[in-house]
C-alpha cells in the first residue's frame, strides 16, 4: 500500500503542467501582456458584443455580463470545465484593451498559446464589428 | 503481542476502493487543456446555425421579454439579464435518467430528456428516477450587422448531471439540434404574442 502511495504521488507530480512551473514567479506584467489585446476602436458595446459572440462560438454559457463595468464571465463544460472572465477598458482615449483570463478546472491557464487562440477567434468576430457597413 | 485482526475479504475491498480513488485522482491530475480549446473547430459553424434564429419587425427588448416568458413557462429561474448586451442566462434543476441509461445511449437520451423538459415533464420516466441535472442556458439577442432591423438570437445550453450520491458524472454542452428546435418553436410563438401585445 505504501508503494502504491509513493507511485501515485510520483505520477501526480509528474503530471503537473510544465508551463505552470516555468511561469511560476513570472512578472505580473508578463501575464497581463499575454492576456491583453488592444483594438483601435472606442465602440465598447460593439467589442463586448463581439466577446459574447466569440464565447458562444466557443461553447461557453454566460454567467455574468455587465455593460457598465464591461465585464463578462462565462463557463464551458465538456468533461472539463473552463471559466473565463473578459474585461474591456478604454485606453488613452483612442482604443480599448480587452483582457481575458481563464481557468482550466481549478488551475489558471497561463500559457500564451491559449490566449493567442482566443484573441485570434475574437479578431474574426471583431472584424465584423469594426468594419460594419453603416 | 496481538495484532489487530482484519478479515481478509474486507481488507481487499478497502484496498480496491483506495486503488479506485487513486486512479481517479491520477486521471484528474493528468487532464490537460485540449489544444483546440480556444479555436473554432469544423462543427462550430454548423452548431451556430443550430443555435441561432433571426427575427425582424420586433425590438430586442421584445425578444428578450418573449424569451424570459418562455423560460418561465419551462420553469427556469433567470440568473442574469444585461439588456445592453442582449444577454439573458437562466437555469433549473431537473430529474435526470439513471446513470446506466445515460452512459448507455448519451445522444438519444439527452435529446429525449431535454425535449421532455422543454415540453413540461409530462408522462415521462424521469419522474421516478432520482438522479438530478442542472441545466443552464444563455440566450443572446444581437442586431444582425448585415441586415438592418433584424436581430439574431443565439442559444447555448449546458448541463451537469449529479448522481444520487452527489457526485458529478457528466458535464457537457448540449449540441442536439432537436433540443434547440423545441425551444425556438416555443420562442416563435412567444415572440408572435409579444408582437401582438397579447
Amino acid at each position: 500500500m505504501r508503494i502504491l502511495l509513493i507511485v501515485t504521488f510520483l505520477i501526480v507530480a509528474g503530471c503537473a503542467a510544465p508551463t505552470a512551473v516555468i511561469t511560476e514567479g513570472g512578472s505580473q506584467v508578463q501575464l497581463r501582456q499575454i492576456q491583453t489585446r488592444e483594438y483601435d476602436t472606442l465602440d465598447k458595446r460593439g467589442v463586448l458584443r463581439a466577446v459574447v459572440a466569440t464565447l458562444q462560438d466557443l461553447g461557453f454559457v454566460i454567467d455574468k455580463a455587465d455593460y457598465e463595468l464591461a465585464t463578462i464571465s462565462a463557463t464551458r463544460l465538456q468533461n472539463f470545465k473552463i471559466r473565463m472572465t473578459v474585461t474591456v477598458r478604454e485606453r488613452d482615449g483612442d482604443r480599448v484593451a480587452v483582457r481575458a483570463n481563464a481557468r482550466f478546472n481549478e488551475e489558471p491557464i497561463e500559457d500564451p498559446k491559449s490566449y493567442q487562440d482566443f484573441f485570434a477567434t475574437l479578431d474574426k468576430a471583431m472584424f465584423l464589428t469594426l468594419h460594419k457597413v453603416d | 503481542m496481538t495484532s489487530p485482526i482484519t478479515p481478509r475479504g474486507s481488507d481487499r475491498s478497502s484496498a480496491r476502493v483506495l486503488f479506485a480513488a487513486f486512479v481517479a485522482a491520477i486521471l484528474a491530475a493528468c487532464q490537460t487543456l485540449p489544444e483546440d480549446a480556444f479555436r473554432l473547430n469544423e462543427s462550430a459553424l454548423e452548431l451556430r446555425e443550430i443555435q441561432t434564429r433571426s427575427y425582424d419587425g420586433v425590438s430586442d427588448v421584445d425578444i428578450l421579454a418573449a424569451s424570459s416568458g418562455v423560460l418561465q413557462d419551462l420553469g427556469y429561474a433567470i440568473d442574469e439579464v444585461e439588456k445592453e448586451l442582449g444577454v439573458l442566462s437562466a437555469s433549473k434543476r431537473a430529474d435526470a435518467k439513471e446513470t446506466a441509461e445515460i452512459l448507455g445511449n448519451i445522444a438519444l437520451d439527452i435529446a429525449d430528456c431535454m425535449l421532455t423538459f422543454m415540453l413540461g415533464c409530462e408522462n415521462d420516466s424521469y419522474q421516478s428516477s432520482k438522479d438530478v441535472q442542472d441545466i443552464r442556458m444563455t440566450l443572446v439577442v444581437l442586431p444582425n450587422l448585415e441586415k438592418e432591423g433584424e436581430y439574431r438570437v443565439r442559444l447555448t445550453m449546458q448541463r451537469v448531471v449529479w448522481s444520487r450520491s452527489g457526485e458529478i458524472y457528466a458535464q457537457e454542452t448540449v449540441n442536439d439540434a432537436a433540443v434547440y428546435q423545441a425551444f425556438f418553436d416555443k420562442l416563435n410563438k412567444s415572440v408572435f404574442l409579444e408582437k401582438e401585445g397579447v
